[in-house]
């Protein structure tokens, strides 16, 4: 991804460089054009004066010699030249071109006026050269200078443009940076982006509007689940502390003690289940905090030493192969424990005595990827598409637990974004594969 | 030692009441905010069990008034809802620990007493089970001179049920207590079943532990008296 100002100042460079390289393409023609004109000029100029002086003075001071019929003229280094010959053509010449010349064995290239005077009858070709290898050069010194001047004025442009955009692109970038990061809008900043531009103050008074509508819901959200979690719970613990105050009782008969103990743990049934969806309800209205950062195997390796008793007592095997590790960012550790635990737990229960679970941690396609399989029970392909949901997971007859622990571990998985997939097969096992962002 | 309960429940802050006089605490009720703010002023508690749910009062505040008020009272407070945030702004105003609804009166007592061992500087005496001794302190267990080797979790348990001794505890409020954070929705679990095996198979090694009891189809309890 490129930033946006970069973008701008690529684009500005590149359109000043690919417009100077048009110009500079087409500069020596415009040079050569310019010069020419400027010769032609002096050259027709230079004409008007012989005519003026032929007039003045007559044509017979130039043509001296009897014997030729030409008169010719240059200067030392051969820059000019000027020749009058006797000619019998009878249309008149006017026109100027470049042909070489030969000069004392040298040919050097001139711009050549012609042009037919008419003197006493007879008719006369002027021709006027200038060399044009003096043109040669200044043309190159121009070149050179326009050249130096592109090349300042187009870097002080670019400079100036690049400094402006950055200028120009300001309240963006604030607007940009404080919705970088932000996983709930409580943490969103509210103080309004300094701005003259009038789509920046719109996108930002937008934004915030936004901002604070979504933050208001999930207040209201977070005081439902208080209040709902504060009335539910309320009489779960006056229930329950009647209840172990009875039980320490030292009247009642052994058969009462064992009903109120059996009231107690239907009381922590509903307890457990009141209280998983109060977190499953916290989690999605982003009540938890994603600001822990840990190493994913440590987790693994806790939750297996809790729940290695178990297995072990149960007589089965949990394998751990831990090879990669993943440094995670931006999380909820005790969430993410819950998750793990709730699976490895779930996969423990459902795996017969001589059974073997493996946790297993890789990278997959870059990804970091925890695989829970076990070689228990499996599911057929219709339980796994109820698994997830609240309550639809109690199929089976010999199932404890309110299925809401595999909904508790989505719902965590879903809060990180966490892809989970399960694939399954009857009688061989079952395998839960958690790629991690 | 002097508790003031302040909860708006009647029948909870009667519970509560009830079994923390059996324990030889003095209590005291406080069913509003501003009930509980004149008592405070007034009276001198070692302990205030604080519900943050008051429909008058926002439960922190109480405590921000008390500590000016130049008051020395443990603040425990008890909660129902749950929020990760309440409990983090009632330890930093000053709470001395945090419970959450429902729970075991055996586990309210035992906060309190934790507490009140910091508050007053309480060293631990060594428990003696037996042939065995806890050095609560260093949180080791030793039988004729050497460690018995237990892991964390095991050696918690031990000394959850040696510190609330000569009382039975269920498996749930065992469980609570060492695996709180965890919300397991296996009810039946024999987590502890299984922790109390091995604790035992471990100890047994040393010394017989007669002094652990069973008690069918509750929990368990140590009993000294035998």
């Amino acid at each position: 991804m490129i930033r946006l100002k970069t973008r701008l100042a690529l684009f500005n460079l590149l359109s000043k460089l690919v417009f100077t390289a048009l110009f500079l393409l087409f500069l020596p023609w415009i040079i050569e054009r310019i010069n020419l004109r400027q010769v032609d000029n002096d050259l027709i100029q230079k004409r008007e004066q012989v005519i003026g002086l032929i007039g003045r003075i007559g044509i017979d001071p130039f043509m001296t010699s009897d014997t030729t019929e030409t008169f010719g003229s240059y200067n030392i280094l051969k820059e000019e030249f000027i020749s009058l010959e006797k000619i019998l053509i009878p249309d008149d010449l006017n026109y100027i071109e470049v042909t070489n010349r030969l000069i004392e064995e040298e040919e050097i290239s001139y711009r050549v006026l012609n042009y037919t005077i008419t003197v006493d009858g007879q008719k006369y070709l002027l021709e006027i050269g200038k060399s044009l290898a003096s043109i040669q050069t200044a043309r190159r010194n121009i070149y050179k200078v326009i050249i130096a001047f592109l090349g300042i004025i187009v870097l002080i442009t670019f400079l100036t443009d690049l400094q402006y955009t950055r200028l120009l692109l300001r309240p963006l970038e604030k607007i940009t940076n404080k919705l970088k990061g932000i996983s709930d809008p409580s943490s969103f900043d509210n103080t309004p982006v300094k701005t003259t531009t009038s789509d920046f103050y719109s996108l930002d008074h937008a934004l915030r509007d936004l901002m604070k509508n979504i933050g208001e819901l999930f207040e209201k959200e977070k005081e439902i689940t208080d209040n709902v979690s504060h009335e539910l719970l309320t009489p779960i613990s006056v229930l329950r502390s009647k209840l172990e105050n009875l039980l320490l009782r030292e009247d009642i008969k052994p058969e009462i003690t064992a009903k109120i103990e059996e009231s107690l743990k239907t009381l922590h049934r509903l307890q457990t289940l009141v209280n998983s969806l109060l977190l499953i309800a916290r989690i999605e209205s982003r009540q938890y905090l994603r600001e822990d950062t840990f190493y994913v195997n440590q987790v693994l390796r806790e939750i297996i030493t809790e729940i290695n008793p178990v297995a072990e007592d149960k007589g089965i095997t949990l394998e751990e192969d831990l090879e990669h590790d993943f440094q995670y960012k931006g999380a909820n550790r005790s969430l993410i424990f819950s998750m793990f635990y709730n699976v490895i737990n779930n996969a423990v229960k459902n795996t017969p005595s001589g059974g073997r679970v493996t946790i297993k941690s890789l990278f997959l396609h870059n990804r970091f990827d925890v695989i829970i399989s076990d070689n228990g029970k499996g599911m057929s392909p219709e339980k796994i598409d109820k698994l997830f949901s609240r309550f639809k997971s109690r199929m089976g007859s010999h199932e404890d637990g309110t299925g809401i622990g595999l909904a508790i571990a989505n719902t965590i998985a879903d809060f990180h974004e966490i892809i989970i997939s399960v694939t399954s097969q009857v009688d061989k096992g079952t395998s839960f594969s958690f790629i991690f962002p | 030692m002097n508790i003031l309960i302040v909860e708006d429940e009647n029948s909870l802050a009667n519970e509560i009441a009830l079994f923390l006089r059996s324990e030889n605490f003095l209590c005291d009720i406080a069913l509003t905010g501003n009930e509980a703010s004149e008592k405070i002023a007034v009276n001198l508690y070692d302990f205030v069990l604080l519900d943050l749910g008051l429909p008058d009062y926002d439960g922190l505040d109480l405590i921000k008034e008390a500590r000016k008020a130049g008051s020395e009272a443990s603040f425990i407070i008890i909660t129902a809802r749950g929020a990760v945030e309440d409990k983090v702004k009632g330890l930093d105003i000053g709470a001395d620990d945090y419970i959450a609804k429902p729970f075991a009166l055996i586990e309210l007592l035992s906060r309190i007493n934790a507490v009140a061992r910091r508050k007053f500087n309480i060293i631990s005496q060594d428990i003696k089970l037996g042939e065995f001794v806890m050095q609560i302190q260093s949180r080791k267990l030793y039988c004729m001179g050497n460690e018995v080797d237990l892991t964390k979790k095991e050696y918690d348990l031990l000394q959850y049920l040696a510190l609330n001794r000569e009382k039975v505890l269920t498996r749930q409020q065992l469980y609570e207590h060492i695996w709180g954070n965890i919300l397991d929705d296996q009810y039946d679990s024999n987590f502890i079943d299984v922790h109390i095996k091995n604790v035992r198979k471990k100890l047994n090694l040393h010394a017989p532990t007669p002094w652990l009891e069973t008690a069918r189809g509750i929990g368990y309890r140590i009993t000294l008296n035998l």
